[in-house]
Formats: C-alpha cells, sequence, structure tokens
C-alpha cells in the first residue's frame, strides 16, 4: 500500500510543480511592478471561487477548455504532436455559428445537434491534410498543424469582413443565431451553459475509453513504442490518422460549444488562444480524465479571476496570460532525479 | 510606380530575414525555436524605451538585441537544462511573453496596447547618391536603412560560418550528431544554448526594425505573427541560408501586397495566409520527393 502511494505523490508532484512555479513568477513580476502579491492571489482567489456566481463564472471560462485540452490529449497520448486544436476552434466555432443562424426555423431538438457536428466534421476534415502527410509520408506535423491555425484564423476572420458579415454589421461579426440554437442555461442569473455538462460527459467518456477499451490501449501503446506496435501487428499509421482526426473532431465541437453557448455568433478574433491552452491542460494533467478536468478547472479560474479582478484593483488583467504562459512552460520541464542519461554534458 | 513598392517588401523583408536566419542558426544546432515572435516583441518594446531614453539608435538595437538573447537564453536553458519540448516552451514563451508586454505597457506606463513616447530616435536611411535616380536599382540600394544591409550581408555570413568555420562544423554537428560532439569533449547543450541566444538576439533586432525603422512607436500587435513567418521562412528554405532569405523575400512581397490590398477593400486576409499555406505545400512537396527517392532505392 505504502509503496503504491509513492507514485501517486510523484505524479501529484509534477503537477503541482509548474503551477507552483508560475505563482512564484507571477508573484515577481507583481512585487517588482509594485503590487502586493497575497493580496492579489487573495483577490484572484475569491474572484474565482468565493460564491455560486464566482463558480458558475470559472466553470463557464473552464468549458472551451476542458475540450481543447481533450482534443490535445487524444492526439498526445498517442504520439501526435497536434497543436491545431486552435484553428478547428475557430472553423468549429463559425459553422456552428451560421448553421444556428442559416437554420434558425428549426426546432432546438434538431438545430442544435445538427450546428454542433456540422463544427466537430469540419474541425475534424480540416485535420485530415497534417494526419495524411504524417501517416504516409512522414511530414512533421507540428509544423503543418501551426501553419493551419493561422490559415483558420485568417480565413475566418476574411469570411465574417466580407460573404458572411451581418447586414448593418460595422464590426467583423456573423449575424446572431436563433434562439432555438441557444444551449440552455443551467443557472440562468449566470452564463454557465449545457456546455458545460456535455464537455464533462466527454471528458469522463474518454477516460472510460482510454482505460477500458481496445481502442484506447491500442492508441496508447502507439504513442509509447510505435516500432513495438508495428511489430505486434497494430496498424501504426491508421491509428495516426485516426487519432489526428479524432482530435480535429472535438476542437471543432469546442468551437462549437463555445459559439452556441457562450458568444451566440461568431467574431473575429473567436479565440484567445484556447486551443493553446488546450495543450497546457493535456501536458499538465498529463493526459488523463481526471488531470483535464481539474487542469481546466485551474486555468478557467485563473481566466475568470482575471477578468474581473480589473474592475477592483489596478491589476492588469495580463497577469494571468504570464502565469498561463509560465505554466505551459513548466509543465513540460522535468525536474530533479529523471536526468541521468548523461545528457549533461 | 513600381519603386515604391519595392522599397516597401524590402522594408518588410527586413524584420522576417533576420528572425529567419537566427531561427536558421538555431535549428541547425538543434533546437526548432518556435518562440522568435516573443524575442521579436520584446525587442520591439525596449528598442522604443532605449531610443526614447537616450535618442540613441545603436544604444536602441544594442538593448534590443540583449533582451531577445535573454528571452533566447531562458528559453534555451529550460528545453537543454530541463529537458522540456521546445515546442510547448516555445508556445508558452509567446503567451507568457505577449501578457509580460502588455502588463509592464499598462503598468508602468499606464497605456493599453499602444506606446508613444517623445523623442525616438529612428533608424537613419541610408541614401546613396546618383544610385538612387536610377529606377528599380535605385529603390532596392538606395534609401535602405542600416539593419536591412546587415539582414542580407548575414545571408553570405551565416553561409560562410556554417561551412566553413570549426565554429559552424560544430554547430551543425550539434544538430546531427549530438554524441560525436560530446565524445569530442564539447559540449552540444552549451553550444545549442548559443545558438539560441543567437536567434534571440537576431529576432529582437527583427522587432527593432519594426518598432524605431518602420513605424516609431511600439504597439502590441506590431510583430503580427512575423516571428511564425520567420519559421515558415527557414522550413521553406529548408536551413540553407540563401533559399531561407528568398522565403524570406517572397514573405515580405506578400506583407507589402497586404498592406496595399488593405487600402482597396481587397481581401487581405488571404494575402496574409499564404505564407503558412506554401509552407505546407514545400512540406509536401518534399515529403513526397523523400518517399519516391526511398523507393527508387527499394527496387535499385
Amino acid at each position: 500500500m505504502g509503496v503504491a502511494m509513492l507514485p501517486a505523490l510523484s505524479r501529484a508532484a509534477g503537477v503541482a510543480a509548474p503551477f507552483a512555479l508560475a505563482v512564484v513568477i507571477g508573484a515577481i513580476v507583481l512585487a517588482a511592478t509594485g503590487h502586493e502579491p497575497l493580496g492579489v492571489y487573495g483577490l484572484m482567489a475569491s474572484e474565482a471561487f468565493g460564491g455560486e456566481r464566482r463558480i458558475a463564472a470559472t466553470l463557464t471560462a473552464a468549458t472551451p477548455l476542458l475540450l481543447t485540452g481533450l482534443a490535445a490529449a487524444v492526439a498526445f497520448r498517442s504520439g501526435i504532436f497536434n497543436v491545431g486544436a486552435e484553428g478547428c476552434f475557430y472553423l468549429g466555432g463559425m459553422v456552428a455559428a451560421v448553421l444556428g443562424f442559416a437554420l434558425g426555423d428549426w426546432p432546438s431538438v434538431l438545430l442544435i445537434p445538427v450546428a454542433l457536428v456540422g463544427a466537430a466534421i469540419v474541425g475534424g476534415l480540416w485535420l485530415v491534410g497534417p494526419g495524411v502527410l504524417r501517416a504516409r509520408l512522414g511530414v512533421d506535423e507540428v509544423v503543418t498543424t501551426l501553419m493551419l491555425n493561422f490559415i483558420a484564423v485568417d480565413l475566418t476572420s476574411w469570411l465574417v469582413n466580407g460573404p458572411l458579415l451581418a447586414r448593418g454589421s460595422a464590426n467583423s461579426a456573423t449575424a446572431p443565431i436563433a434562439v432555438g440554437a441557444e444551449l440552455p442555461r443551467l443557472l440562468p442569473p449566470t452564463t454557465l451553459h449545457l456546455g458545460f455538462v456535455i464537455s464533462l460527459a466527454l471528458v469522463a467518456l474518454y477516460g472510460l475509453w482510454s482505460r477500458f477499451t481496445v481502442a484506447g490501449f491500442r492508441s496508447r501503446i502507439v504513442g509509447l513504442n510505435a516500432r513495438f506496435s508495428r511489430a505486434v501487428g497494430i496498424h501504426v499509421s491508421s491509428t495516426f490518422l485516426r487519432m489526428m482526426v479524432l482530435s480535429g473532431l472535438i476542437g471543432g465541437l469546442a468551437g462549437g460549444i463555445h459559439a452556441l453557448g457562450l458568444v451566440h455568433r461568431f467574431v473575429a478574433g473567436f479565440s484567445p488562444g484556447y486551443g493553446f491552452t488546450g495543450i497546457a491542460i493535456a501536458l499538465l494533467g498529463r493526459n488523463s480524465a481526471l488531470g483535464i478536468i481539474l487542469a481546466a478547472i485551474v486555468f478557467g479560474a485563473l481566466s475568470s479571476a482575471g477578468a474581473t479582478m480589473q474592475l477592483f484593483s489596478d491589476v492588469p488583467i495580463e497577469i494571468v496570460e504570464i502565469m498561463q504562459g509560465a505554466v505551459m512552460i513548466f509543465a513540460v520541464a522535468k525536474f530533479g532525479f529523471g536526468q541521468a542519461r548523461g545528457a549533461r554534458a | 510606380m513600381i519603386d515604391p513598392f519595392i522599397q516597401a517588401a524590402l522594408l518588410m523583408t527586413t524584420p522576417i530575414l533576420l528572425a529567419a536566419i537566427g531561427g536558421l542558426v538555431n535549428r541547425i544546432g538543434g533546437l526548432v525555436n518556435i518562440g522568435l515572435e516573443s524575442m521579436m516583441l520584446a525587442g520591439a518594446l525596449v528598442a522604443v524605451e532605449v531610443s526614447a531614453a537616450t535618442g540613441s539608435v545603436i544604444a536602441a538595437l544594442a538593448a534590443a538585441a540583449l533582451i531577445g538573447g535573454l528571452i533566447g537564453l531562458s528559453m534555451s536553458l529550460v528545453v537543454t537544462r530541463l529537458q522540456a519540448n521546445e515546442i510547448i516552451v516555445g508556445l508558452g514563451f509567446s503567451v507568457a511573453v505577449a501578457g509580460l508586454v502588455r502588463f509592464v505597457l499598462k503598468s508602468a506606463y499606464g497605456v493599453s496596447g499602444t506606446f508613444n513616447p517623445p523623442g525616438v530616435a529612428m533608424l537613419p536611411r541610408i541614401n546613396i547618391p546618383f544610385v538612387s535616380d536610377i529606377p528599380v536599382l535605385g529603390a532596392i540600394l538606395s534609401g535602405q536603412d542600416g539593419l536591412t544591409w546587415f539582414a542580407w550581408a548575414m545571408v553570405p555570413a551565416t553561409a560562410f560560418l556554417l561551412h566553413r568555420t570549426r565554429a559552424g562544423l560544430r554547430l551543425r554537428a550539434t544538430g546531427a550528431a549530438e554524441a560525436t560532439v560530446r565524445a569530442v569533449g564539447l559540449s552540444p547543450l552549451s553550444i545549442r544554448d548559443a545558438s539560441t541566444v543567437f536567434a534571440g538576439a537576431m529576432a529582437g533586432l527583427a522587432g527593432a526594425h519594426l518598432s524605431i525603422g518602420v513605424v516609431g512607436l511600439f504597439n502590441e500587435g506590431i510583430t503580427g505573427g512575423r516571428g511564425f513567418i520567420a519559421l515558415a521562412a527557414f522550413y521553406f528554405g529548408r536551413s540553407a541560408p540563401w533559399r531561407t532569405a528568398l522565403g524570406a523575400l517572397l514573405f515580405g512581397l506578400f506583407d507589402a501586397a497586404q498592406i496595399r490590398l488593405q487600402g482597396h477593400g481587397a481581401p487581405a486576409e488571404l494575402v496574409q495566409m499564404l505564407p503558412y499555406l506554401i509552407v505546407i505545400i514545400v512540406l509536401t512537396g518534399l515529403g513526397l520527393a523523400d518517399r519516391s527517392r526511398v523507393s527508387e532505392r527499394a527496387l535499385s
């Protein structure tokens, strides 16, 4: 029993260390600019978790991150370095918003699923290219998916400034979606919406899939050792392609839920980097379902606290970005024991 | 008619080329630098600050190169000493430094977005008498700033250093055969760190070119993804200096064209995405070429 606790403890430390370092870096930045770090962190904690409404705001902010984190995790565990969830998020959001407006006279029970499935499909299709290139030609998927993000942002921003610009609207946005396309609110005065439950359920489903199904096991083995997998007869390149597309489907769905649940239209600058934060979440959560949920709530808390903190103090909201970046940097760093492989030359 | 466009294209090529050469050297040393954008952004801000405070362009450029190099060093140390994944660390630096820059703007200068202090000394343009009167050639050679000349001089210099000097050999070996470098008693990790510091300094200069070479102020969106375009340029050039310069020039042309198009209501966003699209096409072509080479070998 005692021995079994050890890896669990070191795993917990591995998750806590990046976050603790980010807190320290944030404190240094705050102190250097004449703010009182403890006071600011206290305010952040109460803004994120103090009371039902604040918790609801944190969970709302965590909703897109649950799915972008899941999108990253699905790819990472199979050894695919997909950094393209951001692009899928943009395209999924745009497709759901357009369908939610164009099919506005459909009943909700039909309209919402159709819009979300449409968003997911477009996200999946978007990554077929990098998936095939990696599986068939061995083209580095990091570069292709990174480049596709910029293409998606430019493409959608062209569409909302041109062909899809809402009539009479000066800013870059589509028309608002029909009321029937909006995801129901869970705690009416707050913005927490059904998308949170859907996202949570999908992450839980992923937990079960990765633990208890053959496909889940196979995809992990491919990620751990592709040559071994090939030797035991697993079709590695088709697993790569499947997991890449699955990751894109989830990324697109994330954007669709964000459009139908919160924004209710598509605007230029639709995502403040949810796809990239999702990468940090998957890494911090070590690709496990529980880890993704916890990490998404932590990042959700950071951004919901940052958004309101500016109203009550003179601390710029960007402190949150600094901390998010720091978590990302240290989430992949190996501390202490691990480096006995002669890497220190 | 064509002259102003050539001028604009060369002007927009400079920051991309500077950062791309840095990224190229870094990649040859074994680190793909996704954080160029963050080093560029910091360099742009520091150049404006120092230029306004001292009135000296040289001091501003030195400070921009220094801050870029420092960010490069810290990024490199996390990657080489803590064995962190370079892609994630690079993205993390892009997020954190963008946040830090905006944080500093708000809390130190009380401005959001744009920082426009009085007395910013701009990079002087070098006009060459007589040559400036020749059409096309005059637009290419005359009226450029010192950083543009430096950037283009770095192309043959980098090619020479990489392939004709001991330092270049060591750098190439660090990227290609780390164990060999260790076996002859050198530290591949330190060599790699040095290459990242170089990349950071070049990206810092690229940022300085944008802020004190082009617009004369700092804006949080001033880099506009050019750090990633630089990445696209050295991927396009497959880490060869002249091919990378060609990529930077091509993307500089797009940049100038895109700025022109904005005035005419044409879809500038579609031009903006061309560099990224071209990189994917180039990588696909290379992948196809590799595969046919492999299958030829299998047949013979």
